[in-house]
């Protein structure tokens, strides 16, 4: 049996893949045997009645845009098909090189998908919550709003100042009073403490 | 690095001053107790002292020295990529090696030549089957090492410099990587040359004897766990068995390097973990 | 190197025929797909040769131009090698396409000939310190059809050991300063010898075998190869490794045997072929258009 919590590198063996043992973060399977492939401290966790044998990394883990992740991205241009954006996060570590990340006009919200007007959904500058739908192509990650929990969470309205959102599809300037339409999301509270 | 036209130029064409002095070390290569100019035997590797961490700002970086041989190396990324025909959709990684200007017997140009562009490839090579390139598809790893000092088996040194700062990067790696010099002349193999030894060659030319003898240069990348050897490139003439012979050596050298690097990891972990 | 399309199934025919010795166009694991070969095909170089080993055609030409000694080797003139990727071979070539490929190629090629006994660069050596031959050995890559790096190396020695370089003496004049007199005569000429050139031969690990000389689709198969430059009396004057992949130590050394046997076998034919080449050359009567 594996020794409990004790530190791995790339390549190190750690044990056998039989007794129920799984190979699970941080590790790799070869020819029956499991080996650490990431330098880090070696854990053990019990899910679905299995025994997953992990190694982590104590520093952030290497994260990247993966399917269905909740990603903060900031909004760089507006055209009537898609809006396209800068994720400078990924559920909750911040990345330390932006990835380019695009919202197709039909992804914005989940009802009237066809009648979406860009304009009145996203502004550059504005901070949104989305998910990735899709690694996309060359260019970009494909991201959706389509949930009411996704969309604007920070903008800034004509006078500098952060908007309030005011209904699902409007904010308010709490400096002039004007409204500007966006597809808001209504933020949720783990979303707060997550992202706080 | 920008060029500043109101500057003194130098003249176009330097040599350094160890071309024209008719200074040769006169003392052999291996003496009659087989012992080297610096006291190693024939199969020993020099003091190793590696560093996981050298550079805070990076991902991941790593520091090599082996007695005179000094090379750094940072890992940043894996970014995303920015030209549209580099795009693949699995992981991909750059390497950038470079001599530091200084860091030869003559001096280095600031501008990438061939030799280090062919050296950047090679360690490519000896380091991408150890990456695990399913874990950051469509971005790039970006590896850069820098000679600081060549004292002999750089190129050894910046494989096993590399593949430490790519394992502190946190990168999901099969294996590490370690590199091995070997330096054949005439029947003497010396592990870990020096670049005394690298350039012995060009010492001895005029013995007419010197060009019977077979000399050749073996570098090896193994990857000690799964032993796997990642990349062999070899100079100079060998005979089949040489060959075998030296790659041999090489690999038993590199395994007995492993150790070295383990604990440089796992002090990189701890120092970690005290964080 | 050129990318081609191949299924799964595909894959693991060849895959399969490998382990059984068979391979796709009825070959052994050893064996060498046919090999054209002309000399003396460019009029304006020193030295020419075409060669064309199935569908890889490769074209080089030598010229040799009066230099000065590099530093570290005053008595010795010295060989440069360019590798041209030419976008004819494959539109990936074009721009910097082929930039990497033709680097690797060179490196090489430079380092299976930087060795005393397989060329004597002694020999092209004129005045120490001063003056030497420089032969640019230019590569072109006319079309890639798997196996470039042994198919070059064949032109390569080829082309050499047709290259005919003008005698030169050296002569002190009155001032007692040097003087350089070129042989104005076309037929007195020195020749390279190149009886101990290396020939470079690639061995591709598909599956657990190993396979020398592998096609385009062969290629695609194999995730790590060993390049290996064997002397006609069997001496390894270079090796390299080369692919995304690693190699277990033990098929290593069956590589190199297997490179080996094959260089051997192939310098001995190469030799034959030049000599007949060499007589054939003489007595030919000048046709046009060379590609054909």
């Amino acid at each position: 049996m594996p020794t409990e919590e004790c530190i791995r590198i790339p390549g190190e063996r750690i044990c056998r893949t039989d007794k129920g043992l799984v190979a699970g973060r941080g590790t790799y399977e070869c020819n029956g045997q499991i080996y650490s492939s990431v330098a880090g401290m070696q854990l053990k966790s019990d899910k679905d009645g299995k025994v997953h044998i992990e190694v982590q990394r104590e520093m952030k883990q290497n994260v990247l845009p993966e399917i269905g992740m909740i990603v903060t991205a900031k909004v760089t241009n507006v055209n009537p098909r898609q809006c396209k954006c800068a994720i400078i996060s990924v559920e909750t570590t911040s990345l330390s090189d932006p990835f380019r990340g695009v919202i197709r006009s039909e992804d914005v919200r989940s009802t009237e998908r066809d009648k979406v007007e860009m304009y009145k959904c996203f502004k550059p500058g504005d901070v949104i919550l989305a998910r990735v739908l899709s690694l996309g192509d060359a260019q970009s990650y494909i991201l959706t709003t389509a949930e009411n929990e996704l969309g604007v969470v920070i903008a800034l309205s004509e006078s500098g100042a952060t908007m309030v959102p005011i209904s699902w599809n409007e904010m308010q300037c709490p400096a002039t009073y004007a409204k500007e339409y966006r597809k808001v999301a209504k933020v949720q509270s783990d979303h707060i403490t997550q992202n706080g | 690095m920008p060029v500043d036209n109101r500057r003194l130029w130098t003249p176009e064409e330097t040599i350094p001053p160890e071309f024209i002095t008719k200074y040769r070390p006169t003392t052999e290569l291996v003496n009659q107790n087989g012992k080297r100019r610096d006291g190693r035997e024939a199969n020993q590797h020099r003091p190793t002292y590696l560093k996981a961490g050298a550079i805070s700002q990076a991902k991941g970086s790593a520091y090599i020295e082996m007695a005179d041989t000094k090379v750094i190396a940072a890992v940043y990324g894996p970014r995303e990529v920015m030209k549209r025909e580099d795009f693949t959709m699995s992981g991909q990684v750059k390497c950038v090696f470079k001599f530091a200007t200084f860091s030869c017997k003559t001096r280095q140009k600031h501008i990438e030549d061939d030799r280090e562009k062919e050296l950047s490839m090679t360690i490519l090579e000896a380091l991408k089957p150890a990456i695990r390139l399913d874990k950051f598809p469509k971005a790039r790893l970006e590896i850069f090492i820098t000679v600081l000092q060549d004292g002999g088996s750089a190129l050894a040194a910046a494989i096993t410099c590399g593949s430490v700062a790519v394992a502190d990067a946190g990168m999901e790696m099969y294996d590490v990587v370690i590199g091995c010099s070997l330096r054949q002349i005439g029947e003497r193999s010396l592990i870990d040359p020096t670049t005394d030894e690298e350039s012995h060659r060009s010492l001895s030319q005029s013995d007419e004897k010197s060009n019977e003898t077979s000399q050749a240069m073996m570098t090896v990348a193994l990857m000690p766990s799964i032993n796997q050897v990642s990349s062999i490139i070899q100079k100079g003439e060998l005979s089949i068995d040489g060959a075998k012979q030296a790659l041999k050596q090489c690999l038993d050298t590199a395994r007995k390097l492993h150790p070295v690097i383990k604990q440089c990891l796992n002090k990189a972990v701890e120092a970690k973990l005290k964080r | 190197m050129a990318e081609i399309l191949m299924s799964e199934a595909e894959r693991t025919f060849i895959l399969h025929g490998i382990q059984d010795n068979v391979r796709s166009d009825g070959r052994g694991c050893e064996d060498y797909r046919p090999i054209e070969l002309e000399t003396e095909v460019v009029s304006n170089a020193n030295g020419s040769a075409r060669v064309r080993l199935a569908n890889s055609d490769v074209l080089v030409g030598v010229k040799g131009e009066l230099g000065k000694p590099s530093l570290d080797t005053p008595e010795h003139g010295r060989l440069e090698f360019f590798v041209d990727c030419s976008a004819n071979a494959t539109p990936d070539f074009e721009g910097r396409g082929g930039e990497d490929l033709a680097l690797e190629i060179s490196s090489m090629l430079a380092r299976a000939y930087d060795c005393p006994s397989c060329l004597d660069t002694q020999a092209l050596g004129i005045i120490k310190r001063e003056q030497c031959w420089v032969l640019y050995v230019d590569i072109l890559i006319l079309e890639c059809g798997g196996n470039l790096f042994d198919a070059v190396a064949i032109a390569v020695k080829a082309a050499l050991g047709n290259t005919k370089l003008p005698v030169i003496t050296v002569r002190k004049d009155e001032n007692d300063e040097t003087e350089l007199e070129i042989s104005d005569d076309p037929y007195d000429c020195e020749r390279i010898k190149i009886l101990n050139a290396p020939c470079i031969v690639t061995l591709s690990k598909v599956g657990n075998q190993h396979i020398v000389d592998a096609s385009l689709q062969e290629e695609s198969c194999c995730l790590s190869r060993l390049m290996v430059a064997v002397t006609e009396n069997g001496t390894i004057t270079a090796s390299k490794t080369s692919g995304s992949g690693s190699l277990n130590p033990e098929s290593i050394i069956d590589m190199l045997e297997s490179g080996k046997r094959a260089g051997t076998l192939l310098n001995k034919t190469l030799h034959a072929k030049l000599l007949e080449e060499e007589v054939k050359v003489g007595t030919k009567k000048k046709t046009m258009g060379f590609l054909t």
